[in-house]
Parts: structure tokens; sequence; C-alpha cells
């Protein structure tokens, strides 16, 4: 379970992303976070595994205060979250093996990793989620040569290699053609139904929310000003979210 | 789903504001500025055509001496003909008073065999290689030689040379030394070539040595000047600042200067001229390696971090990644700096070419120095080509 309480971001610039945002997410959810560029998403997903420091305000995992973690603990903690990219951040020179088994840093022997050595068990491991996400035959392919689509699964690889029970997704289709982003979206699906890994993720098409999403959270301005099925959209509540003046557009 | 937000309408009446009186009493101040300009400008290149006595007169009175250069670095020296060496000896004794009789050696006669200091010495050669050079020598006990000429074969192969002995020679027993050189049809590289190369080889190792040790210097360094990695803690922005002035000033002292200063230190030699490159080249290469460092992507950075990776883990897989091609650019590209600056750093005492070049130029033996000037500018040209084959490679 994952615990927000009045949790709040205050750029050195001045810009409040997050203002007193506080809400609880049970384990097995599919959120999907809307709204607006600008609106406190990215901030807010960042903010849960400390990629941003938070200003003020507390983030319980089952739990363990992550807010108030050492930087060691912070690591351990880390381990249980995955993260996927708008950019999938592959490490664009090293094979897909590497970038998988990068998911693996936080397990292994520090000083075997820094001399890229890897136990056979974690490459074993490394190509049964390769095979997972339908890319075992380009293992040693360079990142970069890989279609967004195909960049994007390494990346949900890399993230499964934590063994997490939480997985955040920050625009994770944003870069892909529709077609390419439902194939995507159904891995996440299928990782949140089948290994009962709880995510949160941000999407720009609130079509995907409707299709994916088990509850939709509505960003604005740094607040939540919508808490519910997605179902329970309808266009009163869609203005709220996105504004007076803005207008549904499908999604193939 | 995306948004479509509504223009905002414009505001009425915004027009711009009349210009015209502003730009009329604007109108006379740029003449007069650029007056003033081209009034300074005059002055100061005036002064300074003064000051560095530009005499343009004397760069055409002056251009004959150029030819003995011009000459010398057309014709280097490069190969010698090898010569068949054959020495014959015969005894000379040198006493108060002469006797007649003649001393042999071999093929050279010499005539008297018992000289006074100041008296006339006759020495003939036969059955000698015709068109063959022979040089005359006195040699003493002591092997103290003195030249006593040099003269041709005749093409019946036999010559005859006559010379004084000096007033002042002393009593004793002498040899007569006849060295007959003949020249076969078989060059080799000369002593210049040998000697220019094996300088060339050190030079291009110092430079290597050079580039190596600020190499493994400097990437540790770099990384506490890259701001995106150093800018955590007031303490890291501190380390951040001292690091990047270290490198300004090492790269703002001119290698010629630096290569003075080790010369006083370590004694004029190759090490004065290596710790002169690695100095310069922790500032230079400091710098690039640092920007290359905060050009990179943050993506994988934060890719990496979110896995519960270490610090030094961060480094190893989302920043080295990054950063390698553009640092073996960097690093070959100082090093073809390094081979060209080391040849210049030998004319201060730096060892290497540059240290046998100025020797040469100082001797006015301008073949020689031509020898040298050719081997620095084949290395030069070969690293130059290789350096940009490298740098496409990792590109």
């Amino acid at each position: 379970m994952l615990e927000i309480y009045n949790l709040t971001k205050i750029y050195p610039n001045g810009i409040r992303a997050l203002n007193n945002v506080s809400v609880t997410i049970r384990d097995g959810e599919f959120v999907v976070i809307v709204g607006l560029s600008g609106a406190g998403k990215s901030t807010f997903l960042r903010c849960i595994n400390r990629l941003v420091e938070p200003t003020s305000g507390r983030i319980l995992l089952d739990g363990v205060d992550i807010t108030a973690a050492s930087p060691a603990e912070l690591r351990k903690i880390r381990l249980r979250i995955g993260m996927i990219f708008q950019q999938f951040n592959l490490i664009r020179r090293e094979t897909v093996l590497t970038n998988v088994l990068c998911g693996r840093l936080g397990y292994v022997n520090p000083w075997m990793s820094l001399l890229g050595l890897w136990s056979p068990e974690d490459i074993r491991r490394a190509m049964q989620v390769l095979e997972r996400v339908g890319l075992a035959d380009r293992a040693m392919q360079r990142a970069d040569t890989l279609s967004g689509g195909q960049q994007q699964r390494v990346g949900i690889a890399r993230a499964l290699m934590q063994e997490p029970t939480l997985m955040l997704a920050d625009e994770p289709v944003a870069s892909l053609d529709p077609a390419t982003s439902h194939s995507v979206m159904r891995y996440l699906e299928e990782i949140n139904r089948e290994d009962g890994i709880t995510v949160v993720c941000n999407l720009h098409f609130l079509s995907l929310a409707r299709r994916y999403a088990t509850r939709v959270l509505g960003f604005r301005a740094g607040e939540i000003v919508f808490d519910g099925h997605p179902d329970e959209i309808d266009r009163r509540r869609f203005q709220e979210i996105y504004g007076e003046d803005a207008v549904e557009v499908e999604i193939a | 789903m995306s948004v479509r937000q509504k223009p905002a309408p414009a505001l009425p009446g915004q027009i711009a504001p009349p210009r015209g009186p502003v730009l009329a009493g604007r109108l006379a101040l740029p003449s007069l500025r650029f007056a003033l300009l081209v009034l300074v400008l005059a002055v100061v290149y005036g002064y300074a055509w003064k000051i560095t006595k530009i005499d343009l007169v004397q760069l055409v009175t002056g251009a004959p001496q150029m030819r003995t250069i011009v000459m010398g670095l057309l014709t280097p020296d490069l190969i010698e003909r090898v010569y068949d060496v054959t020495v014959y000896e015969a005894p000379l004794l040198v006493r108060e008073q002469a006797a007649a009789q003649s001393a042999a050696g071999g093929a050279i006669t010499v005539t008297p065999a018992q000289a006074m200091p100041g008296g006339d010495v006759e020495v003939r050669g036969q059955g000698l290689p015709p068109g063959a050079q022979v040089q005359l020598e006195v040699v003493s006990r002591t092997g103290d030689a003195r030249r006593a000429g040099r003269y041709q074969i005749r093409p019946d192969g036999s010559f005859e040379a006559a010379f004084e002995l000096p007033r002042s020679f002393a009593i004793g027993d002498y040899t007569v030394r006849a060295t007959v050189a003949q020249p076969l049809n078989q060059w080799r590289p000369s002593e210049t070539l040998k000697l220019t190369a094996e300088k060339m080889v050190e030079t291009i190792f110092l430079a290597l040595m050079g580039t190596t040790l600020s190499v493994i210097l400097t990437v540790p360094l770099s990384f506490l000047g890259a701001r995106n990695l150093m800018s955590g803690s007031p303490l890291a922005r501190a380390v951040y600042y001292a690091t990047r002035t270290l490198f300004n000033v090492l790269r703002s002292i001119e290698i010629l200067i630096i290569a003075v200063i080790m010369a006083v230190v370590v004694g004029i030699g190759p090490f004065a001229g290596v710790m002169a490159l690695v100095i310069h080249s922790i500032g230079a290469l400091g710098k690039l390696y640092s920007e290359a460092i905060e050009s990179i992507d943050h993506g994988p950075v934060e890719a990496i971090v979110a896995t519960g990776a270490t610090p030094l883990q961060v480094v190893r897989y989302a920043v080295v990644p990054q950063i390698l091609p553009q640092f073996v650019a960097f690093t070959v590209y100082r090093w073809d700096i390094n081979v060209r600056m080391s040849t210049v750093i030998g004319l201060v005492g730096g060892g290497g070419i540059g240290f046998i070049l100025t020797q040469y130029i100082q001797l006015f033996k301008w073949h020689q120095a031509g020898t040298a000037i050719w081997l620095i500018t084949l290395t030069v040209m070969a690293m130059d080509y290789f350096s940009a084959i490298v740098r496409e490679k990792m590109a």
C-alpha cells in the first residue's frame, strides 16, 4: 500500500508543482494520472521514488517512510519500485541484455557490477524477462537499433528485473504511435493482473485511461481534482481537470 | 486525449508608439561615434606598427639569406654513400737529423723515413683503386692524429703527396696513415637520418607519456568539474568551482613557459617535456572532458538511479557509456596536439627532436635541420590523419 500525506513540492525557481497532495493507493490497483502538462503529474511520480526530493509531506510504501529514508535505505526501497519513462532512458550504446541486467544493480555485488560481470543466474533471469516482452532474439543488439515500442518493452523488462511491487510509468506511450501505445499498455496491464504489481501511470490520453485504469487521478495545478473510476469522468469532470476550453480527442 | 485551448483575443488599441522624433535625435550620434572609433583604431594600429618594427623593405633585402636555409630544407641529409675503406700505415721517425732511406707500409712509401722538424716528407702510393680519395695523417705514439692533406688517386692507381712538418714538431716515433676510401655503388641512411629518427621516436613517446599521464589524472578530476554531477551540496559546488579554476589556470599558462620551468626543476631532457605536456594537458583535457560529462542525457542517469543503484554504479552504467566516445576522440586529438607541441618543447630543453633541431640550426647545419623538419612534418601529418580516422570511427 502506498500512502501519501500532504505532499508538497516547490522547485527552487518558486514553482509550486504539488500542493498538499494526499492519496492512498491500494495494492494491485492500476492508477492512471491525467492532467495538463505542468499539472504536477511527473513531479508526483518522481517524488514517490525520490528522484525529485519533496519539499514537505510523507510517503509510506507498505508502512516504510520513504521521505525519511537514508541514502542506503532509499536504495533498498527503490529496488521495489520499478520505473519506465517517456524517452525509455535506455543506455543507447549498450546491448539490450545489459540494459535489462541494469535492473539488478541494486541486488548484485557492486564491485562485480563495476567490472561489468554478471552472474549466470541474473543472465538467465534477464533472458526470461526478455522472452516475456517478446525480445529474446534482440538480446545482443545495441539498444538504439530497436524501434520505440521495442525500447519501451526493454524498459519494462529492466524494471521487472527489480522484482518490484510498484511500477511507476511516466508518460510511457507519449513518444509512440497509437498501435504501439496499446501494445505497451497491454504489457503494463499484464504485469498488473498476473504479477499483482501496483501500477501508477501518467497519461496524456484520457481514452487510454478509460481503457486500462481501475482508478483515475485528475491533477490540476498541483492538486488532485478528481479521484474515481474512469467511467465517472463526464464532460463536467473533464473540464474540471483540463480547463473550460478543452475538447476531448480520442486515440484509436 | 489532447487539449485545444482557444487563443487569447488580441488586446484592442495596441499600436506601435510613434518613433519619428526619437529616430531623428539618434541619427547624428552614430556617425560621430563611428568617426571616433576610426580615429582610435588609427592611433592604435599606427602605434602597433611602430612598436613591432614592421619593415617590409628588410623582408626583400634579407631574402637572399633565406636561400641557404631553403636550399638546406630542400636537400635534407637523408642518405650517404657507402665507402670501402682501407688503411695503410708506414713509420716516420722525427729526429734531429734526416736520413735518406724510405719506409714502406703496404701500398704506400714514405720518403724520408727519418725526417727533421720543418723538413719535407713525400708520400707515394701505388696499386690503389683509381678515383678513390686518400686522407693522410701523421699519428703519434699516443694516438694524436695531425691531418696532412687529402688527395685523389690517379687513373693508374698511384698518388703523390708532399707536406712539410711544422718546425715545432716534437721529436719521436710517428706513423703516416693513409686512409683510402673507395666509393661503392651502395647507399645507406645517413647518420643524421638515424639520429633524427631516433629523436622523433623519443618525441612521439614523450607525447604518448605526457598524454597518458594527463588522462589518468584528468579523468577523475573531470567528474569533479562537471556542473551536473556537482550541484548537490554547497561543498560539491565549491569543489566544482575549484576544479574548473584549476583547469583554467593550467590551460592558460603557455606550454613553453611550463617547459622552461620544468627544465629548471627536473633538468633539461625528455622528462621536463613530459611534465610540461602533462600539466598543460590536464587543463585542456579537463575542460573538454567536463563539458562532455555536462552534455550527457540525464534520462539514463534517472533510470539507473531509480533501479536502486549506488552512485558509482550510476557513473559506470549511465554516465560512462555516454561519454566514452567523446573521451576517446578528445584524447587522440590531444595526443596529436602533444606530438606537435613536444617538437616545440624540445627547443627550450624538453628533449626530443626539437632539442636536436635547435642544435642544427645554431650550428648552421641546414641540411641536417632540413632532415629534422621534414621528419616532424611527416609525423604530424601522419598523426593528424590517424587521429581523424579514430575520431570518425568513434563518432
